[in-house]
């Protein structure tokens, strides 16, 4: 079996040897948001603007909370290199027939294999009772390359970070610091035409941001004139936290 | 062979007192000349030079913070070294790294296993990893759970488990797969004498069928035990590499004493060493250690010890009285 599969088949034992019940309690937070805030709120906010488009807060929020699910699902794929380095197989693995290079990959592999799959879940789950969303040929690239670019650059942020850590405490405290002032620094909850000019320029700068919206593009058939330049954002965005990633890994003492 | 005065006079030059001069003849396993390794201001090994023939034993013994496991981080290829070389297998260890590791098993001293995975999981995702057959990881796992004493605790996971048997996980994960080469740091912690005395039989029959063995150790009878040559690290420098007969007879003579005393300090320790017919202490490195003193003339020098002792108000649990050994002949070395 390749090398960077056995990385791959290691974390997936490792995950559901974490909690079974993992898949589950990743379920609930999203679907919250979605089925209580998504529809309260609608009672208050009546249609949202997208593209010339008006469209229901639900539906406005929904892609947005699933697009969400891969920062946690980066979450707990970070927390693994956390606990390799913490329970002494990082160095185990580095004395194996492994390279630096392979370990990285395959984290940054598992982060967007568990990200992906949180959020189509979610999808899947939602999809039904979001009038107007729909999951089509010509919507599928869009949605897909949503969570895989956004997945890659939230794997590799958190990669980055876990191997400087070197507390438990720590770890912690970067996912409540940085990954919650993010879904809030984006266009996840609203758009950024109602943004105050430095709020709204901290969020062109997420690519949270812009994977959001390239997946409400997927998802609802509204595009703007922007997604081109969103996608080309978010590429780079994501390439360049990847090399960062791949940098700070190599540079790790072991 | 060398003599004292001739260890002396490169121990102060910072030469290696080895019998490299016992040079080891047949295939070099390993080779290492000049290497060092520096961590900011501190020089962790500090230009050693050894080598270890195909089938060997090769003991590494030092205490706490000499370079012994520095000294494997670098031939694992964990960590590159800032000067020197080193080969393993034949492998450069800096440009061929992937070649070794291929090759080489470690058992780190620091705890390590799969935290979310039961034992039976450890050992089975660990052949995966080395891209072993389905059935020869069944096989394995059902010989290494009888050898190691783990067939009750397959389906327990790490943290539900005893430091000794977390431990006994450890190694035994590490023979799930073929090698050339070992490389164990100080593998016995935490491991029951009976358990420490099946690895180290295992140890024996493994270098027989032609495995390399490279084990650190600050236990001097597994040392002498196990080891065909062993190599004294001090502050990271090899002071003195040879077969185990050799340095036993390095050692210079006298009696060893070990007294286990609680809370011994630096004052105390002072006042032995300045006992008349005291040749030299060794202070514990760890709580559970003794005090270790050198005597030509044990039966008047351990009551005068005791009655010292007795007299600082320290509290005696133990006493030991050996005849030279490689242990003195470490102490010796080390201690001044």
């Amino acid at each position: 079996m390749n090398a960077l599969l056995r990385l791959l088949v290691r974390d997936i034992r490792g995950s559901i040897g974490m909690s079974p019940y993992l898949v589950l309690s990743q379920l609930v937070s999203p679907l919250v948001y979605i089925f209580v805030a998504g529809f309260m709120y609608g009672g208050i906010v009546k249609g949202m603007e997208i593209g010339g488009v008006t469209v229901s807060y639900v539906l406005f929020l929904a892609p947005g909370i699933v697009v969400s699910q891969f920062m946690l699902g980066a979450s707990y794929a970070g927390s693994m290199v956390w606990f390799d380095k913490r329970m002494g197989m990082l160095e185990q693995i580095l004395a194996g027939p492994f390279s630096r290079a392979q370990y990285v990959t395959s984290k940054l592999l598992s982060v967007m294999m568990q990200g992906v799959a949180n959020a189509l879940l979610v999808l899947l789950i939602a999809l039904p009772v979001l009038v107007g969303a729909s999951l089509s040929a010509s919507g599928l690239p869009l949605v897909l390359g949503s969570l895989i670019l956004g997945s890659l650059f939230f794997g590799s942020l958190i990669l980055a970070i876990s191997t400087r850590i070197k507390t438990d405490q720590s770890l912690n405290m970067v996912f409540n610091t940085v990954f919650a002032p993010l879904m809030f620094l984006s266009s996840v909850f609203y758009p950024l035409d109602v943004a105050p000019p430095v709020l709204r320029i901290i969020a062109l700068c997420n690519p949270l941001t812009y994977s959001v919206d390239m997946i409400r593009a997927g998802l609802l058939g509204i595009t703007t004139s922007y997604l081109p330049y969103e996608i080309v954002v978010l590429s780079t965005e994501s390439t360049c936290m990847l090399l960062v990633a791949v940098h700070t890994f190599r540079s790790v003492k072991v | 062979m060398l003599n004292n005065e001739q260890i002396r006079e490169r121990m102060v030059k910072g030469e290696p007192t080895a019998s490299d001069l016992a040079e080891p003849s047949g295939d070099l396993v390993i080779d290492v000349k000049g290497l060092a390794k520096v961590y900011g201001e501190h020089r962790a090994l500090d230009g050693i030079t050894f080598s270890v023939k195909k089938g060997e034993i090769f003991g590494f013994l030092g205490p706490n913070g000499a370079g012994k496991t520095t000294t494997i981080k670098v031939l694992t290829t964990i960590t590159p070294p800032t000067q020197g070389e080193a080969k393993v297998l034949g492998y450069d260890v800096t440009r061929e790294a992937a070649a070794i590791r291929k090759r080489i098993g470690l058992v780190q001293q620091q705890p390590s296993h799969e935290i979310f995975m039961t034992v039976k999981q450890n050992l089975r995702t660990y052949g995966l990893l080395w891209d072993m057959k389905k059935d020869e990881i069944e096989r394995r796992i059902a010989s290494l759970s009888e050898l190691f004493g783990l067939k009750d605790v397959l389906g327990m996971k790490p943290p539900e488990l005893s430091i000794g048997q977390r431990r006994r996980l450890q190694v035994a994960r590490e023979f799930m797969h073929d090698m050339d080469l070992l490389f164990l740091d100080e593998p016995t912690t935490g491991l029951d004498p009976q358990v420490r005395r099946a690895l180290l039989d295992h140890l024996k029959e493994g270098a027989k069928n032609g495995l390399t063995i490279f084990f650190t150790t600050h236990i001097m009878e597994e040392a002498e035990f196990l080891c065909d040559r062993i190599a004294i690290i001090h502050r990271g420098r090899i002071i003195a590499c040879d077969s185990v007969t050799n340095l036993r007879a390095k050692s210079g003579g006298g009696t060893l004493i070990e007294v286990f005393v609680k809370d011994i300090d630096t004052a105390t320790v002072d006042f032995v060493r300045s006992m008349p017919g005291v040749k030299r202490v060794a202070p514990p490195d760890q709580a559970d250690e003794p005090l270790r003193v050198s005597v030509d003339t044990p039966s008047t020098m351990l009551p005068s010890l005791l009655d010292a002792l007795a007299k600082r108000g320290c509290s005696v649990t133990g006493v030991n009285v050996k005849e030279a050994s490689l242990e003195e002949a470490f102490l010796r070395m080390v201690a001044e």
